[in-house]
């Protein structure tokens, strides 16, 4: 009997997991190492390790501190969240599309975000604490207008109708967002083409700050619901049978993804695909159990979001192309590759 | 046992199940037959809480299934319905693994007792050799097998199947209902399942509800059930009854249809 869980097979697999892992770390690594090297001010590998531990000039201080450091933590943080999220999105639509971007949750949050700082002269008279709760609505009723509008009595929430119905909600609230920003003085205004193009404007500690809390807290409920997401993918009426209170673990997920997502483009501006990609690269280096696709989509979605804002930034020095735009660039493609693959 | 008490059944305002009572005996195969769109599969998901009744009762051993919790039914009752489907890339081991679930909770992992019932359910549906295998890569048998070793990894007194042999091979149909049999002799099961060929119904079945139109037609016995004038009534065909040899169960070889049933239209299941 033991053998099914020991056998040669389930070591090879081990092996496998352990692999995927620790390559994703390395990864990572390389990534942060060439980050924290590279900007305006070329900072040695030496140099940031001598900077790292106490010993930098004030100047090597202001900037791997002051200026890389947020910025990376962040982007490692949002990459991170919006994979999660989207790991969740498809996991409970069975629909491998599902992304808080494609779905117009992000664009929701934004424009609540939008909202939100055209009270204030400029962006940085806005305490960034609130931002995470302004986005949460905006997300909510994004993903509130998009169920309402593509949910079926009959038939449920139909992958694709979900989808088309998504993009129509994103593409209504991005032109409500050109609407507001003609509206705006040209600060404002800067501010809400730099959230369209997606930079990761939150580059200084209190962004981060405010935006770690949900990170850990909903990142740790959405783990503690592996099992329950493993389950909702064999379909309503499996996970029922399995006694699995489906509306109610549906309703807390679909929440829980939502306040991740658009909590995390309140500090970063609308990235999207990166939902789409990581968990989907997830699913095929390490398999559909939740229990590691989870960890694995949130690995790679910061890797994901870190690589593409380091390259958006050191590509053109001392112009920068936002990590939105780089994201875009691979993802377009492989959104339109996934959607030619399904046959949904 | 298994108990309604006028159970109505209805998606939006219309009505499939109308006033039903049956009962199903503990330990026993039953068969639900009836002919497409009679409100079969209906009412095994009113049985097995899936779907729930707009009126009406369902017991299960004295108390309401209502008013339980859904994860305590589980470990009483497990559910297969009709094509499941899983995620890529998930072996028969994994699958199987999920029928404990109900056993689970948060961030546990598998004890000794989860390996050894995953171990024995993937033992008694003959799953071994595949164990380590992606269910996409498995034949409709193969795949129906390891399905009904996730149902019975749950560890329940009942089993619910919705048309377990559909879309199979012969072969493949009699494997899967040997192994329903086996566990009905041996574990002492309870077996309530939806079936298409009324000869298996009869062959493999202890207890059949034959229904018609969400109403019961006739329930008993293979030999009270399996009669001429109530297989016209509730299949619109006209058939003879012999005995085979082999079993001694009636079996049903139709020869026509009925003239009035020729005309009318047919609903889809």
């Amino acid at each position: 009997m033991q053998s099914i869980f020991s056998g040669e097979w389930e070591r090879k697999r081990r092996r496998r997991r352990i692999l995927v892992f620790s390559l994703l770390a390395i990864l990572i690594f390389i990534v942060l190492l060439f980050s924290m090297n590279s900007g305006v001010t070329p900072l040695g590998p030496l140099e940031v390790l001598k900077t790292l531990f106490g010993f930098g000039d004030s100047n090597q201080n202001l900037v791997l501190f002051q200026f890389r450091l947020p910025r990376i933590v962040l982007a490692l943080l949002v990459g991170a969240a919006l994979a999660v999220s989207g790991c969740v999105l498809q996991g409970i639509s069975r629909n491998s599309l599902a992304d808080p971007g494609i779905l117009g949750i992000t664009t929701g949050a934004g424009l609540f975000v939008v909202l939100y700082i055209s009270f204030f002269s400029s962006i940085d008279a806005a305490s960034p604490y609130l931002l995470p709760v302004f986005a949460l609505v905006g997300g909510l009723l994004a993903a509130a207008l998009i169920y309402i509008l593509a949910y079926d009595r009959q038939l449920g929430l139909v992958p694709m109708r979900m989808i088309l119905t998504g993009i129509a909600v994103a593409a209504g609230l991005n032109a409500l967002m050109t609407v507001l920003m003609l509206r705006l003085q040209p600060e404002q205004f800067d501010f809400v083409a730099i959230w369209l193009a997606g930079r990761i404007y939150g580059s200084t500690w209190p962004y981060v700050y405010s935006f770690l809390p949900w990170f850990i807290i909903l990142s740790i409920f959405i783990y503690y619901r592996w099992r329950a997401l493993d389950t909702l993918t064999f379909g309503e009426q499996m996970a029922k049978g399995l006694g699995l209170r489906v509306e109610k673990e549906r309703l807390l997920l679909t929440f829980a993804s939502v306040a991740l997502a658009a909590s995390a483009v309140s500090v970063s501006g609308g990235i999207g695909f990166v939902g789409l990609i990581a968990p989907h690269i997830a699913r095929r280096l390490i398999g559909p159990n939740h229990a590691l696709a989870l960890p694995a989509s949130a690995l790679l979605g910061g890797l994901l979001l870190l690589f593409a804002d380091t390259l958006g930034r050191t590509i053109i020095q001392p112009s920068e192309i936002h990590a939105g735009i780089v994201v875009a660039v691979i993802g377009a493609p492989y959104f339109l590759y996934l959607l030619a693959r399904s046959n949904v | 046992m298994i108990e309604t008490d006028q159970l109505h059944i209805g998606y939006d305002q219309q009505t499939i199940v109308n006033d039903l009572n049956i009962e199903i005996p503990s330990g026993k195969i039953t068969a639900l037959v009836g002919a497409n769109g009679s409100g079969k599969s209906t009412i095994l998901k009113a049985l097995s809480r899936l779907m729930k009744p707009s009126k009406g009762v369902v017991y299960l051993n004295g108390s309401s299934i209502h008013s339980q919790k859904t994860k305590e039914l589980a470990k009483q009752m497990a559910i297969l319905p009709q094509n499941p489907e899983a995620p890529q890339g998930l072996t028969v081991t994994e699958l199987v693994t999920y029928g404990r679930a109900p056993h689970q909770r948060g961030f546990g992992s598998l004890k000794a007792h989860d390996k050894e019932m995953i171990g024995w359910a993937i033992e008694i549906t003959g799953m071994r050799e595949f164990a380590n295998r992606p269910i996409d890569h498995l034949s409709g048998g193969q795949r129906q097998r390891a399905w009904i070793a996730m149902a019975l990894a749950q560890e329940t007194e009942t089993l619910f199947l919705d048309e377990p042999t559909t879309f199979l091979d012969m072969a493949h149909q009699m494997e899967v209902l040997n192994i329903l049999e086996k566990l009905n002799v041996q574990e002492h099961r309870t077996i309530v399942m939806v079936v298409h060929d009324l000869n298996h119904a009869s062959r493999y079945a202890h207890h059949i509800v034959a229904i018609k139109h969400g109403n019961v037609v006739k329930t008993g016995t293979p030999h009270e059930v399996m009669e001429a004038g109530i297989i016209e009534k509730v299949f619109g065909i006209k058939s003879d009854i012999i005995k085979d040899p082999r079993s001694g169960m009636p079996l049903c070889l139709p020869y026509n249809l009925c003239e009035e049933q020729a005309a009318s239209p047919i609903f889809g299941s």
